[in-house]
């Protein structure tokens, strides 16, 4: 087996630095060489991977990331299968479209974590991204399949117009949260701003959730208390403005 | 051979190849677990008249199972795929799914061979139903009156062993009910391996076909019935006037022996005369146990 692929941010970017190449399941059939020509955009010019970035490690589908990227957009997009650990804060389009695979962010992540390109019917397709901080807005917009974890707050309009998958918020999810929900899911921990145009079902004990939940306890090592595991949530159908089969099931502290 | 005075025949037990199936059932707690795994294996004694043979094989612990409540599992036998999947999607819809505070999940997350089971099940929900894939499995939500259901979409199946067996020949009744209930209860919990008949004892052994009646598959097996010892070919020794089986079914043959080899120790005690075992010859099944290797 390989060794992991290791970026290193050796040469910080000035401008917004593009690097949607960055997908551990690409850098599974790549040699180090190879992955150091990737191309990337930064400040709309043209430029290569490994202007930024040392790269350790080749032909691995498991990667890591090191150093402050929170310039670095697009990481992970489109990724179809392995895994990629980031050290700390990324920037916006973390994930996006990604079909599979996993991505854990050991800080916050900027805008459209594991949605869509500006147009695109749908965001993330499959696959999980654990963001262990705060995630910026429209947190798994469009996603059709897949599951997001923000361990912190989420921004607005945490999945918009989500046709199925989860996001679950662990801290307080912002205004919008779910609006033009098709199907899906929003879990949230915390305190939720809900659009009107969800209504509330019931008060119970959604026998997934601790499944769900132990699996990211196990899996992640994610702080999550038995009274979250076992607890009830109040279930919100919506987006009752759309197909009206999604829910926000909000956590009840007792 | 013998052990603590009880004879072991010179022969074998002959058992078949069967497909099998292994469910997670849980609930808020044993007792709701329990209710439903007991309904669902009720009448699967046998493939002759149930169509499928099923037992509790264990409880489990909430640790065990995936949801952390506390579960029992269950092994589920049939002679094809195609009964096994039958079976299960009209037995779970009608005794789990209607059971109070359950949940169904795969006991055989590594067989290859899978069966849709909770993708068929989950029509009930009549479009309102939901998936979840969690940790590379998918589950279906379906909605009830008490909250919502949950079922795994599908479910392992491998090749198992039905048929495996023994009998205890006692010289009486109460003396062979005894060594049944001793065997019976060292064979509890063994992993792989369920005993499907009531209380996991047969008092009614059958051979293949009728004598008399031509449609009948098994009939009263009158080589073993003490009572016919003078009008059949009997092959009840002297000195015994009752006999019961105990059949086991297994994930695979290494269980069934290490079963086997448990319940016939335990069954050796006083009042038994032998143990023996009921084969075809070896002309039916693949997996021949042969009762004095098994204990040696």
């Amino acid at each position: 087996m390989s060794d992991p692929v290791v970026l290193t941010l050796a040469t910080a970017p000035t401008h917004l630095l593009v690097a949607d190449c960055i997908a551990a399941d690409r850098f599974a059939l790549l040699g180090a060489g190879d992955i150091g020509q990737l191309p990337v955009t930064h400040g709309g010019r043209r430029a290569l991977l490994g202007d930024f970035f040392t790269v350790t490690g080749e032909r691995s589908a498991t990667v890591r990331i090191t150093g402050d990227v929170t310039k670095v957009e697009g990481i992970g997009a489109g990724m179809a299968d392995g895994e990629l650990v980031v050290d700390g804060s990324v920037g916006s389009d973390l994930g996006r479209g990604m079909a599979g695979g996993r991505i854990d962010v050991h800080g916050s992540a900027g805008d459209n974590p594991g949605g869509a390109l500006p147009g695109a019917a749908r965001g993330m397709t499959g696959g999980e991204i654990i963001i262990r901080g705060d995630a910026g807005a429209q947190a798994g917009a469009a996603a059709r399949r897949g599951l997001i974890v923000v361990t912190g707050n989420a921004g607005p309009q945490a999945g918009r117009g989500m046709i199925a998958g989860t996001v679950v918020v662990f801290g307080r999810a912002a205004a919008g949260a779910g609006r033009f929900l098709k199907r899906g899911s929003i879990v949230a921990l915390g305190a939720i701003d809900r659009p009107a145009t969800f209504r509330y079902a019931c008060t119970y004990r959604p026998p997934h959730l601790p499944l769900l939940l132990r699996y990211l306890r196990a899996r992640y090592a994610l702080a999550i208390g038995e009274p979250q595991i076992t607890g009830r949530y109040a279930r919100y159908s919506g987006d009752l403005a759309e197909l009206g089969k999604g829910e926000i099931l909000h956590w009840v502290a007792e | 051979m013998k052990i603590d005075g009880v004879t072991i025949e010179d022969t074998f037990a002959e058992a078949f190849t069967m497909r099998v199936a292994r469910l997670i059932i849980t609930g808020r707690n044993a007792k709701w677990a329990r209710e439903a795994a007991v309904k669902l294996t009720g009448f699967a004694t046998s493939v002759i008249g149930c169509k499928c043979e099923a037992a509790i094989e264990r409880e489990l612990a909430p640790e065990e199972t995936p949801d952390g409540h506390p579960g029992v599992s269950v092994l589920f036998l049939t002679m094809d795929k195609e009964s096994l999947s039958e079976q299960l999607i009209v037995r779970i819809g009608q005794t789990v799914l209607t059971c109070p505070t359950t949940a169904c999940f795969d006991g055989l997350p590594e067989a290859p061979d899978r069966l849709a089971v909770g993708k068929a099940l989950r029509v009930f929900g009549d479009g309102f139903q939901a998936s979840k894939v969690i940790g590379g499995k998918r589950y279906w939500r379906l909605p009830v009156m008490e909250g919502e259901f949950l079922v795994e979409e599908t479910f392992g199946m491998q090749k198992g062993v039905g048929g495996g067996n023994f009998l205890i020949l006692a010289e009486d009744a109460d003396a062979a009910l005894a060594a049944a209930e001793a065997a019976v209860l060292a064979m509890t919990n063994f992993r792989g391996v369920i005993l499907p008949f009531p209380g996991g004892v047969v008092r009614s052994g059958s051979k293949v076909g009728s004598r008399r009646y031509k449609n009948m598959i098994a009939t009263t097996n009158d080589a073993f019935d003490p009572t016919l010892r003078a009008v059949t070919t009997s092959q009840v020794p002297a000195g015994v006037n009752s006999v019961l089986e105990i059949v086991l079914d297994g994930t695979d043959a290494p269980a069934i022996e290490a079963a086997m080899r448990g319940g016939i120790r335990a069954a050796c005690r006083p009042g038994i005369v032998a143990i023996t075992a009921g084969n075809y010859g070896g002309k039916l099944g693949p997996h021949h146990f042969y009762l004095r290797k098994i204990l040696a």
